[in-house]
């Protein structure tokens, strides 16, 4: 059986320095998996490849079988990965809702100007009751009607989960979920994720410097440092690794396991 | 080998032909390339300070009769300077941290404030009909010929050496002083300058003030070349100066001075030559007067959509713009649904009872403006569809507006056509036109896609009008672009008071149609592109379709309200309705009104037809008072004061992109919730919160 | 004796985001001071407070003993207080020749500026090299000494340097961080915000360990160490044996 994602000799340079280097990464349906490293390691470099912001020099992705490579950023995203931003990024002036609302619209089909003229394009109550079905699980259910200028961070962070599940991805890619968040917001965002995933039964990939997080929230991670696989394997395993605390303490460690 | 020598000698003569006006565009290419180097703006408001320097010469030299020199000292080294420390000091520092498009909008409105404020305040007429003096004594009355073949004025050798002297001390200035290269780093990042122990703010004020000073001198080199002193003439001259200094990538002072001058050599060119291979080839005849004056706006538009590396040559971002606090998002009104309501009621109350009053008690003058209202403020929906929801700036909705206003010429006058089936097809017309005209520019984004659609305005004014199957041709020239009026069974459009209603009907169909769109999918994909466009990818929308759709719409809005202010007017009257510099009007009236809001719009049309006969003129006071002859004395205001506020009604766009309608609104609700503190609190204020940039995104 | 730079009780953050909350630090002179701690615990926003990029919204700044809270940026750096910022930190649009003498025309005047100019790419013959490149078109690494360059010539009583190694071969960071050793033999006091510990603790006195915009540990650089293997990888810190990492 094929990975859901598979990321092969993926290989990117910026102006001759060379950020990602042959790198190969799978994704299994379901699965959870991290991919750590140290700042500049190439993780976003690499994120940023699968998604089709950037196109690597080399190298192939394949989702669900189909080589998408050649595809852009939102004909990626329909394929069925969805993903969350670092800095977050939502929509101005738009509630909660209507962060779903759009999201949920667009995996519908496009919109056409002849319906919006007619006023067929308004809400209408069961994508309404769907939106609302997410929002619960994910516990944004009172801030609903809340304009999100008014939301805190972690909120926001949910509410791009949220929109990326309204697209019904077979994959999600985190990008550094807990940056921003103290600890006790980054345990509640593991929990929801945990129990959402659960749930809707996607794939994550996820991008993280927090080790502590990823050590409890992933099965099997790949380490990168200077854009070479330096590890991989189950996750505790491979932050034990020697070779990893030394990429990310910058001192060579005396023992290991 | 006579014919040899004669196509040579021929040669010879328009390449030197070429050289005096090259030479002015190459003058004016220096300076916005100067003020783009060490101010950061892409600055449309250069031509409005060189015609202000021009004037002021004109008006030292010519009506004061001062000499030379003082007058060249007042106007260039004063005033120019004063304008360019008081633009720094009073917008541009407040605007550092604006994205590029709300500078550029900025800009447009401080171009068409500048000259009625001088001219209001020095009582400047304007120069019709009398070519300005330039700064050597009889400098168009004696002539060197050099070369034997085409003699140069000695206005126009003056001007070949001040550019070239200009650009030589320019490159040294970059070059070989601290001053230069602390401009050129200060544009780059005033924060990491700072870091090298320089104050940014003063490096600043003094980019504006050289680039100003060069401004005014462009000015007062180039007046001579216009038998009249206008503003907008120094406008046109800056887009064609673009042309040149877009070539350089817009820095390169060197390869700008190269494309003023051989844009002007290659028109002279075409000049020359043109006419003989249309002798031979007769399908090139339409072409042949036609194509020369808009040379500058092809290679424009031509090198922005071809060439993408100019436009990706100098977004180098401030690494550490991060510093800044996030730019404040929109004052999201907050409003109850209630108050959304009575503010509703009440603004259609209010319009329904002007329309009542006007319709059965207004004269013949007042029934015009009126009407003339309601149709602009039918077009100004076509800017809030395309600037309001899609955040992307036109600059050639005037353009499709004038596509209308030919289309029911064409299929009315000529063709036998009902205007009223006409119109829709006009409209139909621009909105594939739009299509089409979107596909390139509208991948550019930011100011590239203004300045585009600006090139296809003057594109179209110079080239598209003069065919016989758009603006008539020489059919046009003798009996005018007519367009009837229509009769639908029992209305005769004819009479002014059926018409006032046909434009409210339709002002209120094309409102429904932008509210309906806004609500909708395509509303809501848009709203979600400008809030972030790579959230909006990142769950499969496609921002190009999504833009081509809000173009093309708003093209066919445009269209729809040209054609019926020509059948209105009963003429298209191209010139005054619907010339480029009428749209950059346009965007800025609906900009400082309120480009979210059919109200914005609305209000937009008023202030465009009824501002200044009811209150510049102090009508309404008249009637508040009950006698026109208690109106107080200082009435009437000069019309100058439209363009003054409106035009400097921009500068809040920056800081708030939703307009003044909006921005009231919210200040009035938000002091009416604070007079009410004995209703239950308001929700406390979030201690963290998340900074959305509510700007156009570029 | 009065520190170089005192931060008292600082409060820092970018609009409604508060990123630092009442943190205390000095320096003294001819001292270094490392500050560690993951990412987004508000280092670089201690960075910028210290050399004046970000007003403290409460809390005090002084430099020699001077409250410069709230002050101009160009001030702190007339103060003799350097900023080499994270990430790209040289004028992308200037000539590498054109950044330096930028920075010397200000700092050393205009008669000692060939001299200084020399005496970089004496130093750094890499640069010289490539004296008429547009910096932006450096590499990372060429970037960093570059910015490198301007500082040691400089020679400022204070370095503030943000994340010097990030994203830079090892090779590169060596050489960055000979520089820094360079800076601090002839007398500067660094202020050095680092993630990746080992080379900071082995050039730095003294150590700051900041938790989400507070300081939760200071102490001598040679115990932070330890400090900072079961900070950084605290999900292991039951298995003693695993966590210790021993710095040079």
């Amino acid at each position: 059986m094929t990975a859901l994602l598979e990321a092969r000799g993926i290989r990117k340079s910026f102006a001759g320095v060379m950020a990602l280097h042959f790198v190969d990464i799978d994704v299994d349906a379901g699965e959870t998996v991290g991919l750590i490293g140290p700042n500049g390691a190439g993780k976003t470099t690499f994120f940023n490849c699968v998604l089709g912001i950037l196109r690597s020099d080399s190298g192939v992705v394949r989702f669900d079988g189909r080589d998408i490579s050649g595809l852009r950023v939102h004909e990626r995203a329909r394929c069925g990965i969805g993903r969350t931003f670092q800095r977050i990024e939502l929509f101005a002036e738009s509630t909660v809702r209507e962060h779903l609302l759009i999201a949920e619209r667009t995996r519908h089909g496009t919109g056409r100007l002849w319906k919006d003229l007619l006023g067929m394009g308004r809400p209408h109550n069961d994508e309404i009751a769907r939106c609302d079905e997410v929002l619960e699980l994910l516990g944004l259910g009172a801030v609903a009607e809340a304009p999100i200028e008014h939301l805190s961070l972690g909120q926001g962070r949910l509410v791009e989960v949220g929109r990326a599940l309204m697209t019904d991805p077979k994959l999600l890619l985190l990008d550094e979920p807990s940056s921003g968040l103290d600890r006790k917001e980054t345990a509640d965002l593991a929990a929801t994720l945990r129990k959402v995933q659960s749930e809707k039964g996607f794939a994550i990939l996820l991008v993280e410097h927090d080790v502590e997080f990823v050590a409890g929230f992933t099965e099997r991670s790949y380490v990168l440092d200077f854009g070479t696989m330096i590890a991989q394997g189950p996750t505790r395993e491979v932050l034990r690794d020697p070779i990893v605390r030394e990429a990310y303490l910058g001192v060579p460690a005396t023992e290991g396991t | 080998m006579t014919l040899a020598t004669g196509v040579g000698a021929d040669f010879l003569r328009a390449l030197l032909q070429g050289t005096p006006p090259g030479t002015v565009y190459a003058l004016v290419a220096l300076g916005f390339v100067l003020t783009y180097k060490t101010s950061g703006v892409f600055n449309l408001a250069f031509g409005a300070q060189a015609y202000v320097s021009a004037a002021m010469y004109y008006k030292a030299h010519t009506e004061w009769g001062w000499s030379i020199i003082p007058a060249l000292v007042l106007s260039v080294f004063v005033l120019a300077p004063a304008i360019g420390l008081t633009l720094e000091r009073l917008v541009f520092r407040y605007l550092r941290t604006g994205t590029s498009v709300a500078k550029l909008v900025v800009t447009i409105g401080i171009s068409l404030a500048l000259p009625n404020i001088f001219e209001l305040i020095t009582n400047f007429k304007g120069v019709v009909g009398q070519t300005p003096a330039g700064i050597v004594p009889n400098g168009s009355g004696v002539f060197y010929d050099p070369f034997g073949v085409y003699p140069f004025s000695r206005d126009e050798l003056t001007t070949i050496g001040v550019a070239v002297i200009a650009m030589l001390c320019l490159a040294a200035l970059f070059r070989f002083t601290a001053i230069g290269l602390q401009m050129r780093a200060v544009v780059e990042s005033p924060r990491m300058t700072e870091l090298n122990g320089i104050r940014s703010d003063r490096v600043s004020a003094v980019s504006w003030a050289l680039s100003s000073t060069f401004a005014g001198l462009a000015g007062v080199l180039i007046a001579p070349r216009f038998n009249t002193l206008a503003a907008p003439d120094f406008f046109n001259l800056v887009v064609v100066a673009i042309a040149a200094a877009i070539l350089g990538r817009l820095v390169s002072l060197p390869r700008a001075l190269a494309g003023g001058l051989g844009l002007g050599m290659v028109i002279a060119l075409l000049g020359t030559f043109l006419p003989r291979w249309v002798d031979s080839n007769p399908w090139l005849r339409p072409f042949q007067e036609n194509l020369t004056p808009a040379v500058p706006f092809v290679v424009l538009f031509g090198v922005l959509v071809l060439w993408p590396a100019i436009r990706r040559s100098r977004e180098v971002s401030d690494p550490l713009s991060g510093v800044d606090p996030p730019i404040s998002s929109l004052a999201l009104a907050t409003r109850s649904a209630r108050s959304h309501l009575i503010g509703r009621v009440f603004t259609v109350g209010v319009l329904g009872t002007v329309a009542t009053i006007v319709y059965f008690r207004a004269d013949a003058s007042w029934m015009f403006l009126v009407t003339q209202a309601v149709i602009m403020a039918t077009i100004y929906l076509s800017v809030t569809m395309i600037t309001g929801l899609a955040g992307q700036i036109s600059l050639c909705q005037g353009t499709f507006a004038a596509i209308g206003g030919f289309g029911v010429y064409q299929l009315a006058t000529l063709h036998g056509m009902s205007v009223l089936v006409a119109a829709p097809i006009a409209a139909v017309i621009a909105a594939a036109v739009g299509a089409v005209l979107s596909l390139p520019v509208l991948r550019l984004g930011g100011i590239w896609t203004a300045v585009a659609t600006l090139a296809f305005a003057f594109f179209f004014d110079a080239v598209a009008i003069k065919f016989s199957w758009v603006g008539g041709g020489n059919t046009s020239l003798m009996q005018g672009t007519r367009v009837p009026r229509p009769v639908l069974g029992p209305w005769d459009f004819a009479d002014d008071r059926a018409f006032l209603v046909l434009a409210v009907v339709v002002f209120i169909i094309v409102s429904i149609v932008v509210v309906q769109i806004r609500g909708g999918t395509i509303g809501r994909t848009l709203r979600a592109i400008r809030g972030s466009e790579v959230a909006a990818q990142s769950i499969g929308i496609s921002p190009a379709r999504a833009r081509v759709v809000a173009f093309a719409v708003s093209a066919a809005i445009a269209a729809l309200g040209g054609a019926l202010l020509s059948i209105h007017q009963k003429n298209v009257n191209y010139g005054s309705n619907f010339s480029p510099v009428s749209s950059l009007f346009w965007l800025v009236l609906v900009v400082s009104l309120g480009a979210r809001t059919i109200e914005g719009a609305a209000l937009a049309g008023a202030a465009f037809s009824i501002f200044d006969p009811l209150i510049l003129r102090g009508t309404i006071f008249g009637w508040i008072l009950r006698s026109p002859k208690r109106v107080p004395g200082f009435f009437p205001i000069s019309p100058k004061w439209r363009l003054i506020l409106f035009g400097l009604g921009t500068l809040q766009f920056a800081r708030h992109p939703e307009g003044a309608v909006e921005f009231w609104r919210g200040r009035t609700s938000r002091w009416l919730a604070a007079r009410q503190q004995s209703a239950p609190p308001a929700p406390d204020e979030p201690t963290e919160s998340i900074g959305v940039d509510g700007a156009v995104t570029s | 004796m009065t520190a170089l730079l005192e931060l008292r009780n600082v409060s820092a953050g970018y609009g409604a985001f508060r990123a630092l909350f009442g943190v205390s630090v000095e320096v003294q002179p001819g001292e270094a001071v490392a500050i560690l701690g993951a990412n987004g615990v508000g280092k670089t926003t201690l960075a910028r407070v210290a050399t004046g990029l970000l007003a403290p919204t409460s809390g005090t700044v002084l430099v020699d003993g001077v409250d410069m809270s709230g002050t101009a940026t160009y001030r702190f750096a007339r103060a003799g207080v350097a900023h080499a910022p994270e990430g790209r930190s040289v004028f992308a649009t200037l000539s590498v020749e054109d950044n330096l003498r930028l920075s010397f025309r200000q700092s050393k005047g205009r008669a000692n500026t060939p001299a200084a100019l020399a005496k970089a790419f004496e130093l750094f013959p890499m640069l010289a090299a490539r004296r008429h490149q547009i910096a932006g078109t450096l590499s990372g690494g060429q970037q960093r000494m570059l910015a490198m360059a301007r500082v040691i010539i400089e020679e400022p009583k204070l370095l503030v340097a943000d994340e010097l190694s990030l994203g830079l071969a090892p090779i590169v960071v060596d050489e960055v961080y000979r520089s820094l050793r360079r800076l601090k033999e002839s007398g500067s006091a660094l202020l050095i915000v680092e993630q990746h510990v080992g080379h900071a603790l082995a050039l730095c006195d003294r150590a700051i360990l900041l938790d989400r915009g507070t300081v939760s540990w200071s102490g001598p650089a040679r115990e932070a160490a330890e400090r900072v293997a079961t900070h950084v990888f605290e999900n292991d810190s039951g298995n003693d044996g695993d966590a210790a990492a021993a710095a040079g």
